[in-house]
This record gives C-alpha cells, sequence and structure tokens, in this order.
C-alpha cells in the first residue's frame, strides 16, 4: 500500500508539474470565470430573456422608437387581393418587430423579396387562402404561423360582424382566463432536465479526455523502456493502480478548479444573469452527491479501462486504435442517454442503470429526474464498484503482460488468452 | 547468500528458448553470463528478475524459493530506459523510493552514485539532455539507489566510452567486494575476465560450460603447451609438429605469434622438449598454456560473429 502511494505522489505530481496541465486549467478557469461576468459588460437581458416587464416594455417602446428612426425594424410586404387589409393594425401588433409596406403587385412583391429588399412578403388571395414569399428560409420562421393566426382573427371577426354578433363577448366567453397552479409531488422533469443534460455531457467529455490521458501516462513507459525497471521493482498492482488513480485524480482537480471558477463567478454575478444559469447550476444536493459516487466510478472504471489498453501498445499514436472499441461504447451510451433523457422511467435507461458501462450517467439521471428505489441505486453502486475493482486488477495484468511486448498492438483477445496461460 | 538458477526451461509461442539453465552464484562473488545473440542470456536475467515466468525450473536463494520483491535487486535492463522529461534526480529518488528506501536515504543514495559516477552536475537536468554515456550512467546509478544485494546488470558496458567504462569496472569491484551478488551479462570478455570468478556460458539455451573460471582455466590449459621457434615460422613448426610429432602432440590451435599443442598421453614436456631440439628446433617460446576466456569462449560456441577482442560482430 505504501508504494501504491508512492506511485500515486510521483505521478500525480507528474501532472500537476506538467506545464501543459497547468496552462490548460488556468486558461480555462480564466476564460470560462470571465465569461460569468460577461452580463456586467453587456446588455444580456434581451438574449437570457431577464429584466423585469415594466422594464422591457420600456426597452421596447425605446427600441420602437429607435428603430423607426433608425429603420432597424425588418420590412414586410403584403399584396392583398382580397381588400380584407385596409387596418394594418391586426398585423402590426402580431408582427412587433415587422414594418409592413403594401405591394403594388404580386410580382413587385417577389422582386423586392428576390433582391432582399424586404425580409418577406404575403399575397393575400382571400381570407382563407396566401401564398408567402421569402428568399431563404431559415429554422426559425415563424411568420406563417403568426400570419395564419391573424387570419383565422380576422376570419372571426368577419363572421361575427357579418351575424351580428358581439365578437368580444365571444372571445371572453369562448377563452376565459383559467388560473392554474402546478403542485409537482415528485420531480420536476423540466426544472431538472437541462442540469442532468449537462452532467451527462460533462461525465463524457472527462472520461474521453481523461481515459486517454491515463492510456497515454501508462504507453510512456513502454515507449521510454522504463516499465522493465518499474515492474522489476514494485509489484504491477500499485503501479498500476497508482497511476491510474492519479491520472482520476489530476482529472477531478483540473474539472473540480473549472467548475469552482465558474460556480463562483456565477455566484458573484448571479443576479445581473438574473439567475438564467440557475437551471445548469442549482443542482440539488442529493443529485451532486450521486453524480459525484457514480461519475467517479465510472471515470475509475473506464480510466482503468485505458490504462490496460495503453498497455497492450508501444507508441503513443497507437493509443486511439487500441481504444476505438472502448470509445465507441462511450459514445453509445453518451447517444442512447441523450436520446432517452426525458423518459428516464422507460427499460432502456433502467437497464443502463445496471450495467457499469453506463451506469455513471444513467443512474443519476434517474435519480433526479425519475422514480428510483433505494435499493436500486445501492445495487447499481455495489456492481458499478466490483465491476471498477475488477476491471483494475484485470488491467493490471494487462499491464504486467504488455511489459515486454513492443512492436504492433497487442489484440486484447490475446492479452486475455496469454493472461489466462500464465505466459 | 547463494543464488540458484536450477535447470530453468522457456517456451515463447512453444519454441523453446531455454532448455534448463543452471547456475549459481554466491556474495562477493560475480558470475559472468556469457553467450552470443539469441543465446538466452537476457531471458535467463528476466527469468531471475521475474519478467517472465520458466515454464519450469526453479531458482533459490540460500535454499529458499526466491522471491524478487522481498529482496534488494539492483537491476540494469538491456532495454535502457528512463523518464526522458524528468530530472536526474526526481527520478533516480523515485525509483529508489519504490524499492523500499526512504526518501532521505533515497535522495542521499542517489547524489553518492551519481558523485561515484562523476555526473554529480547534472543531477537537476532532464535526462533527454544528458549524452547516451551520462544516460547510461544515471541509469546504472537507478540501478544501485536502492543500495542492492544482489546486482544483476544486463550488457553494462555496451555504450560506454573507455573512460566511463574504466569506472564503471571500479563500480562492479567495489561492488564484489562489497560483498553483493553480482550477475552480468556481456560480449566483452576482457571485462568478465576481469572480476567474474564465475562463468557461465549459454549457448542456445543451454549451459555449456559453467564454474569458477580459474578451474575452467585450468582445466582448458590441462596438457597443453604454447611452443615458438625463432628458424621456423609458426605454419613451417605446425607442419614439423604434425609430420614428424604426430605421436607425441597435437596441434590445438594458432595463436598470434604461438603454437598451441597438447601432449599426447603419457608424453613428458622434457620428452617433447628433447625431441625439438633433436630436431634442430630453435625454442623461443616452451611454456604452460593458459587459455583467455576469449579462447574458451570460442571453443564452446564457434568462431563465427567473434572477432578477436572478443566483441560479437552484430
Amino acid at each position: 500500500m505504501k508504494k501504491f502511494f508512492i506511485v500515486f505522489e510521483y505521478e500525480f505530481m507528474n501532472y500537476l508539474k506538467n506545464k501543459s496541465f497547468v496552462i490548460t486549467t488556468i486558461l480555462i478557469s480564466v476564460i470560462m470565470g470571465a465569461a460569468m461576468f460577461l452580463p456586467n459588460i453587456f446588455d444580456m437581458s434581451e438574449m437570457l430573456g431577464t429584466g423585469d416587464s415594466s422594464d422591457t416594455e420600456q426597452t421596447d417602446d425605446k427600441k420602437d422608437e429607435n428603430s423607426e428612426d433608425t429603420g432597424e425594424k425588418d420590412t414586410m410586404l403584403i399584396f392583398d387581393k382580397s381588400g380584407a387589409f385596409v387596418d394594418m393594425s391586426l398585423l402590426e401588433s402580431a408582427f412587433s418587430d415587422v414594418k409592413w409596406e403594401k405591394a403594388e403587385s404580386a410580382d413587385k412583391l417577389k422582386e423586392k423579396v428576390e433582391n432582399e429588399e424586404v425580409e418577406a412578403g404575403f399575397i393575400v388571395n382571400s381570407l382563407t387562402s396566401y401564398e408567402y414569399c421569402v428568399h431563404n428560409r431559415n429554422m426559425s420562421d415563424y411568420n406563417t404561423s403568426l400570419f395564419e393566426s391573424v387570419l383565422r382573427t380576422m376570419n372571426q371577426m368577419k363572421y361575427c360582424q357579418d351575424n351580428n354578433i358581439n365578437y368580444q363577448e365571444i372571445m371572453t366567453a369562448f377563452s376565459p382566463v383559467i388560473e392554474g397552479e402546478v403542485n409537482v409531488l415528485g420531480k420536476d422533469m423540466a426544472d431538472n432536465y437541462f442540469y442532468c443534460y449537462f452532467l451527462v455531457i460533462i461525465v463524457f467529455m472527462i472520461i474521453i479526455f481523461y481515459g486517454v490521458m491515463v492510456a497515454t501516462s501508462v504507453t510512456q513507459e513502454k515507449s521510454n523502456r522504463s516499465i522493465e525497471v518499474l515492474v522489476t521493482s514494485v509489484d504491477t498492482n500499485s503501479l498500476f493502480f497508482g497511476k491510474v488513480m492519479a491520472g482520476t485524480v489530476a482529472a477531478l482537480v483540473q474539472v473540480g478548479i473549472i467548475m469552482v471558477s465558474i460556480l463562483g463567478c456565477y455566484q458573484l454575478n448571479r443576479d445581473a444573469w438574473g439567475g438564467a444559469l440557475d437551471m445548469l447550476f442549482d443542482i440539488p444536493v442529493e443529485v451532486i452527491v450521486s453524480f459525484a459516487f457514480f461519475g467517479l466510478g465510472g471515470l475509475l472504471f473506464y480510466t482503468f479501462i485505458y490504462g490496460a489498453l495503453g498497455a497492450l501498445v508501444s507508441k503513443t499514436e497507437d493509443i486511439n486504435k487500441a481504444s476505438g472499441g472502448v470509445q465507441m461504447i462511450i459514445m453509445v451510451v453518451y447517444f442512447v442517454m441523450l436520446f432517452f433523457l426525458t423518459e428516464v422511467d422507460s427499460i432502456v435507461i433502467k437497464v443502463a442503470s445496471f450495467l457499469p458501462i453506463s451506469s455513471y450517467s444513467a443512474m443519476f439521471a434517474r435519480i433526479a429526474m425519475g422514480n428510483v428505489a433505494i435499493w436500486e441505486i445501492v445495487v447499481s453502486f455495489v456492481i458499478l464498484v466490483v465491476s471498477t475493482i475488477l476491471v483494475g486488477i484485470l488491467g493490471s495484468k494487462i499491464y504486467r503482460m504488455g511489459t515486454l511486448r513492443y512492436g504492433n498492438p497487442i489484440k486484447l483477445s490475446n492479452a486475455l488468452k496469454s493472461i489466462k496461460n500464465k505466459d | 547468500m547463494k543464488l540458484e538458477v536450477r535447470n530453468i526451461t522457456k517456451k515463447f509461442d512453444g519454441n523453446e528458448v531455454l532448455h534448463g539453465v543452471s547456475f549459481e552464484v554466491e556474495s562477493g562473488r560475480a558470475l559472468g553470463l556469457l553467450g552470443r545473440n539469441g543465446a538466452g542470456k537476457t531471458t535467463t536475467i528476466r527469468i531471475i528478475m521475474d519478467v517472465f515466468r520458466a515454464n519450469s525450473g526453479e531458482i533459490l536463494l540460500d535454499g529458499k524459493k526466491f522471491e524478487q520483491k522481498k529482496h534488494q535487486i539492483g537491476y540494469l535492463p538491456e532495454e535502457r530506459g528512463l523518464y526522458p522529461k524528468k530530472t536526474v534526480i526526481e527520478q533516480l529518488v523515485y525509483l529508489g523510493r519504490i524499492r523500499g528506501v526512504s526518501k532521505a536515504q533515497a535522495t542521499a543514495n542517489a547524489k553518492k552514485w551519481l558523485k561515484r559516477l562523476e555526473v554529480s552536475e547534472y543531477e537537476n537536468r532532464k535526462l533527454e539532455t544528458l549524452s547516451k554515456g551520462n544516460q547510461q550512467k544515471v541509469q546504472l546509478a537507478s540501478t544501485l539507489v536502492c543500495d542492492p544485494e544482489i546486482v544483476i546488470l544486463d550488457e553494462p558496458f555496451s555504450g560506454l566510452d573507455p573512460v566511463n567504462s574504466r569506472i564503471l569496472q571500479d563500480v562492479v569491484k567495489e561492488l564484489i567486494a562489497n560483498n553483493k551478488i553480482v550477475i552480468f551479462s556481456s560480449h566483452q570478455m576482457s571485462y568478465v575476465e576481469e572480476f567474474c570468478e564465475d562463468i557461465a556460458i549459454i549457448n542456445k539455451g543451454d549451459v555449456v560450460l559453467s564454474g569458477d573460471l580459474d578451474d575452467i582455466k585450468r582445466t582448458f590449459g590441462e596438457n597443453q603447451l604454447v611452443l615458438s621457434a625463432t628458424n621456423y615460422n609458426l605454419k613451417e613448426l605446425n607442419e614439423i609438429i604434425s609430420s614428424k610429432f604426430a605421436t607425441v602432440a597435437t596441434v590445438t590451435g594458432v595463436n598470434k605469434d604461438e603454437l598451441i599443442i597438447r601432449l599426447a598421453d603419457g608424453v613428458t614436456r622434457n620428452e617433447l622438449l628433447n625431441r625439438l631440439i633433436a630436431q634442430n628446433v630453435e625454442i623461443e617460446h616452451f611454456e604452460t598454456y593458459k587459455p583467455s576466456l576469449n579462447d574458451i569462449f570460442v571453443s564452446q560456441v564457434g568462431e563465427e560473429n567473434v572477432d578477436n577482442t572478443g566483441k560479437e560482430n552484430a
């Protein structure tokens, strides 16, 4: 055990003394921390959707005035064959950021749209038929639905007028103001979804990035031929576990420093952000704790695998070749998690929450958003811990077996055969 | 202490490369492990160091199973390698500590050996900035930093210039004087001859000769003489011996300036000497043959690939 700590200390200090590791940590912490100060430097209220309503109205009013003065509003054309659009007030209230102009003809309208002189245009054939003309349509173009709602309103008003019915009365009767209160007795997925999504991505990135880092540190000992001295000086378990644990702790230190920087700076500027990032950072304690345990277990599980894979090759450039399979598994788990994150009580996530290859993200997602019994959490964690220890022991055997096998990468199946035959 | 290697065999992918290697070495003595490339020296050493596991056979220390991790062993592997990006002192202390030496002791030992090997000025330099010879000396320091009871050096002289070889020779002599068990493999017979009391010659996975070097030399020189004449060159002398003295002596070898001849059973040196004088051979040299290790090695493993300095041609 003493030798494990000596190896751990040496390897861990290697990371801390590594210039690129230190610079990366400081640089990312500073950049991400500085980003948290942005709302104090720039007015991001519109982007963040923050500020109170009076402020917003005031801002909108001012903006309207400014827009009219400077012509910043988008211009849209309408060519009305039906003659219904005498009064443009309905259109203007529905499209608050648009300045409406009437076109002389359908061709003129199309020409101006095509030449990008205007944003878009509507050719109205009747109150139930129109043509929308736009040069390039983007993904968030909701003009047609807005326009259709205007047409619907106009149809309703016309019907009321033709039949001598009070439109306001009908609207009040058909669309009463309903007061409702949502009382979530369990977990509110809407609240928890974003930080779960965020944590799934974080743990995925940590495993991929630091797993390769650990594999590289193992391979380097083969490429610089120091491995023979090491395995004859200290038992392989101390050596392998020390190396992998040092890489894992270094990963946690780096991520921890970056997260503390982000969270600390966010707390300082929380008011300026209007709490906009609370959905990411204001994570309940039980989720943080489960993330810490399962995330750490998953990270160790995979770093042991990466360490063993690092021992199969003797050149650092071969690491990707050797770790392709495990990377594929991590990617599949990642995409399955993202795909099923809105259905955490589905059978897929339930199964995933017990498998050591995926429980690191599936279980905390279930804890955050789904129904999970305490025994399930305990069983899943025990499976993860036992699997991690077994993978660690197997990894250290592979590491030992791969000691003097230079040249082409060793196939995992051959490595396992060699271990079985005790070569 | 006595380290015994008993009848070890090793197969790689079904191909047996060691066929029952045995030898022994005691404290205060050095064993030279000799053999041509691929003979099995490094494999034998790696089995002693538990890098490889033998398929059969055993290694004993004072009659008990040798457990490598329970003893301080200084091992200089054939594949040299340390951490190129780390400072010299940092890695020496680390390698001392993982072998169970305290940090303070490891630091003191590291500084002692760096000084002894005349590289102490590089202790705070990164290893990769040192010349190959100095890196080799740092590697040797790393071998000795744990103050080992057993020292195993695989080709320790390769890559060293004559001055550094001299320093290493002195260090090895000190280790022997300090009652360590020293095993080293080398192609350079002169070094082996200088401080090895015991040798084991391995050829194609078999120990073809082992034991006390003086005894081996005596046995090899037994009943053999070296002979040269002032009035005949070696070729003429060889012809005379072969044609006229066939019943009393046979030529077994030719050195640079002398013939090596073996007396027939029952024939005395005086008899041969008298017959040579009678044959009008003017004797220049007539004395007991003392074979060099190189001669013994060549006689055991064949002459090809071995030049006259005892080094193998690569």
